[in-house]
């Protein structure tokens, strides 16, 4: 029998406009952080939704079909290690948009912390290279 | 069996909710069909886009509206 259980109405809906998917490494690195910061920031703006990239490497069945739903997947790194891109092209995934910040310039440390300029600046190299 | 339906009660998971109802309806199978509009539910599959449909627990697509056939293929298995 139906049952209907009614409560917050916040789901990000496939009828809405194309599901645009972000990845970020969200590494262990200042690049890695700002992957994570950027994924987040492009999300509040609402050009994307943030998606959990190491779901796709544990190979976790409600987000590999999330991302079999998905329009667009763009996959943000840190560094020229690409994880984020490799991990979802090893689970047969397209990746349709690739950022990856060292080639915007920023310069890879062990800092975890990120200062809001540098945030800002990421941020407006990442959407005039990437047309997001 | 518990089959859920994941979503905001937008076209897809109506259209998705219908499509589930007449697989069951017509393999006759013994199925609670719950419509589940709890984004926090929905995450706790991973499910991260919507309309989903998770069979016992198990989500079997996310983000599209199945065919009737595939609906019967999972509630066959």
């Amino acid at each position: 029998m139906a049952e209907d259980i009614k409560m917050a109405k916040t789901a990000k809906c496939a009828c809405e406009a194309a599901f645009v998917g972000l990845y970020a490494c969200s590494g262990g690195s200042n690049v890695g952080q700002m992957a994570n910061r950027i994924a987040v920031e492009l999300t509040k703006q609402g050009k994307g939704s943030m998606m959990c990239t190491v779901g796709i490497g544990g190979n976790v069945p409600g987000i590999m079909k999330s991302t079999e739903g998905t329009d667009e997947i763009i996959a943000i790194d840190g560094c020229p290690l690409i994880c984020a891109r490799r991990t979802l092209e090893l689970a047969g995934f397209t990746v349709n948009k690739h950022i990856v910040l060292t080639e915007l310039g920023m310069q890879k440390n062990k800092e975890l912390d990120l200062e809001g300029s540098e945030i800002k600046e990421m941020m407006t190299k990442v959407e005039s290279a990437f047309d997001i | 069996m518990k089959i859920e339906i994941l979503g905001t009660g937008c076209a897809k998971c109506k259209k998705t909710k219908e499509i589930v109802e007449q697989a069951v309806a017509e393999l006759g199978v013994d199925a609670e069909v719950v419509k589940v509009e709890d984004i926090n539910a929905a995450m706790d599959y991973g499910v991260m886009i919507t309309p989903a449909v998770v069979i016992d627990g198990d989500v079997k697509i996310a983000g599209k509206v199945p065919s009737l056939d595939k609906v019967k293929e999972w509630i066959a298995k």
